[in-house]
């Protein structure tokens, strides 16, 4: 521990306490509060509902589309932000981290103006291709792959930053290739870091709302995934909407416990 | 001292004889009604009368200047539950009886509700007609169909009206709006092909969409509510309130904007 300091008893000691469990109780109380609001004998047929095993399938696939898509785009571009330099790669890194921080109601709207029927490539994508985004799973998969690719990619770029060069350098002087290289030693050498920011994609884009009430509707079995549903099902069926909410939150304490290691590895390596 | 004390004396009075001219200049002595109102009115409403019942606010201000009114509008079914579990209003007016006997169950109402106005329901679409909707049963062939939710009143109007006319729609191809103007939404920003909303809706957004007319939807109509709460601060205006939105000039104003009468 820190030996040789002494520890305050009263006065601002007690002061901070106080505040630190008001702090607690900001988080704590309300999960609590939800605890207790689930009827437990009624939830195993709440949670089989027809409604909720239609949000309960819609989120699982839309979630997991979402996230492959992060994966897939993301990391070629953690690549690109984390080893190329290149002017206005400061900006570039701004931008895609942008949906961390913009309001997801504002997120559909941005999607709308770009990709509905009328905006400005979903014109394209219709009158040349048929293909309609809004109202649509695909739509609903868009609008999570919106908000996750920045957990990912700032996840992994992180990853790929932390990397220690000299391993790859010693590959390619033992004869590897580029992929080879890439392959057999960088990818094993970032795989917690990219595992680490897949769940956290996963677990955004699986609680995503905003942006997707608001670019791909409110469509039973299309597009009404988890939080939707709970929003709808508070006012007509709240032991339903209950229910769910228990399964959102059990699934978030699950990411928070496997990612451990994330949060209180890195305070620990400090000391 | 004595001096400054009568400086201070001879300010304070400028201020009281200057403040109680301001006051009495503001008053507008055109209106017949009385100004003597005053306070901060908060009417809850339903979202199909956004647009007419700002217009409706702003004239009740005209007359009543020291009055503020603050709207609140949703779904009728969501308010009525708000306000009873303890949310704050003054004025309620419903686009449904169902909602507002609610309130009248838990005895919040400081007088019976009356009828101010009648809805019908109209089919709308996008300008330009895409989906070729010209009939309820087209609404089953449609790709993504707007209706209200099932607790707000213009989605069991919809549902009740779909399914007299015995046309089924798949729910798989139902976008379901929290209240009418977000249904409307649906539409006006293009993407769905049509959406049941009522006629006052499709008159406030004119030209962005495109009106089917449905002979089905003259049976059904939507009986709009008016009234007072009981633990309102405000009682007064509150009562001034509901007896504008039943006068004349509100009433002209509600015909204007395609509601029907009481």
């Amino acid at each position: 521990m820190n030996g040789g300091r002494v520890v305050r008893s009263g006065g601002a000691g007690t002061l901070v306490s106080v505040m630190a469990v008001a702090a607690l109780a900001v988080v704590a109380l309300p999960l609590v509060g939800l605890l207790r609001r689930v009827d437990w004998a009624g939830l195993p047929g709440a949670l089989t509902t027809p409604e909720a095993l239609s949000a309960l399938r819609l989120s699982l696939v839309c979630s997991l589309a979402a996230t492959a898509i992060s994966v897939a785009l993301g990391l070629p571009l953690a690549w690109v932000l984390a080893r190329r330099r290149f002017p206005g790669r400061a900006l570039v890194r701004g931008v895609v981290l942008l949906p961390l921080v913009l309001p997801p109601v504002v997120g559909g709207v941005a999607l709308l103006s770009a990709f509905s029927r009328s905006g400005l490539v979903g014109r394209y994508l219709y009158d040349w291709f048929g293909v309609q985004l809004t109202f649509t799973t695909a739509g609903a998969v868009l609008a999570g792959a919106f908000v996750s690719l920045p957990f990912f990619v700032i996840t992994a770029e992180a990853g790929l930053r932390g990397l220690d060069r000299r391993f790859e350098d010693a590959a390619a002087t033992l004869g590897a290739g580029p992929a080879e290289v890439f392959g057999r030693v960088t990818l094993p050498l970032v795989a917690p870091s990219l595992a680490a920011g897949a769940v956290l994609a996963w677990a955004r884009a699986l609680g995503e709302f905003g942006a997707t009430i608001t670019f791909a509707g409110n469509i039973e079995g299309r597009t009404r995934t988890l939080p939707l549903a709970v929003y709808l099902l508070l006012d007509s069926d709240p032991e339903v909407a209950v229910g769910l909410s228990l399964v959102l939150l059990v699934v978030s304490l699950a990411v928070i416990v496997a990612l451990r290691d994330r949060w209180s590895g890195e305070l620990r390596s400090q000391r | 001292m004595t001096a400054r004390r009568c400086v201070a004396l001879l300010v304070a009075a400028l201020l009281v004889g200057c403040s109680s001219t301001e006051r009495s200049d503001a008053t507008p002595t055109t209106s017949a009604s009385g100004s003597s109102l005053r306070g901060e009115l908060t009417v809850s409403a339903a979202a199909s009368l956004t647009d007419v019942f700002a217009a409706i606010g702003e004239a009740f201000a005209e007359q009543h200047p020291a009055v503020t009114v603050r709207f609140n509008f949703g779904s009728s079914g969501q308010l009525a539950q708000q306000i009873a579990e303890g949310a704050p209003a003054d004025v309620v007016a419903f686009a449904d009886t169902t909602a507002m006997q609610v309130l009248d169950d838990a005895g919040l109402l400081a007088a019976p509700a009356e009828v101010f106005a009648t809805n019908e329901l109209v089919v709308v679409t996008p300008p330009g007609n895409p989906a070729q909707i010209a009939t309820l049963a087209d609404l089953a062939d449609a790709s993504t169909v707007a209706l209200c939710v099932e607790t707000a009143p213009c989605g069991r109007f919809s549902d009740q009206l779909l399914t007299a006319a015995g046309v089924e729609v798949e729910e798989s191809s139902v976008t379901r709006g929290r209240d009418v103007r977000s249904t409307l939404a649906a539409v006006t920003r293009g993407d769905a092909d049509a959406a049941i909303v009522y006629v006052s809706d499709a008159a406030a957004v004119g030209s962005r969409v495109e009106v089917v007319e449905v002979p089905e939807a003259v049976g059904i109509v939507a009986s709009y509510p008016v009234a007072g709460l009981a633990d309102s601060d405000v009682g007064g205006v509150a009562t001034a309130f509901v007896r504008y939105v039943l006068s004349d000039e509100a009433q002209t104003l509600l015909r204007d904007a395609g509601f029907g009468p009481p």
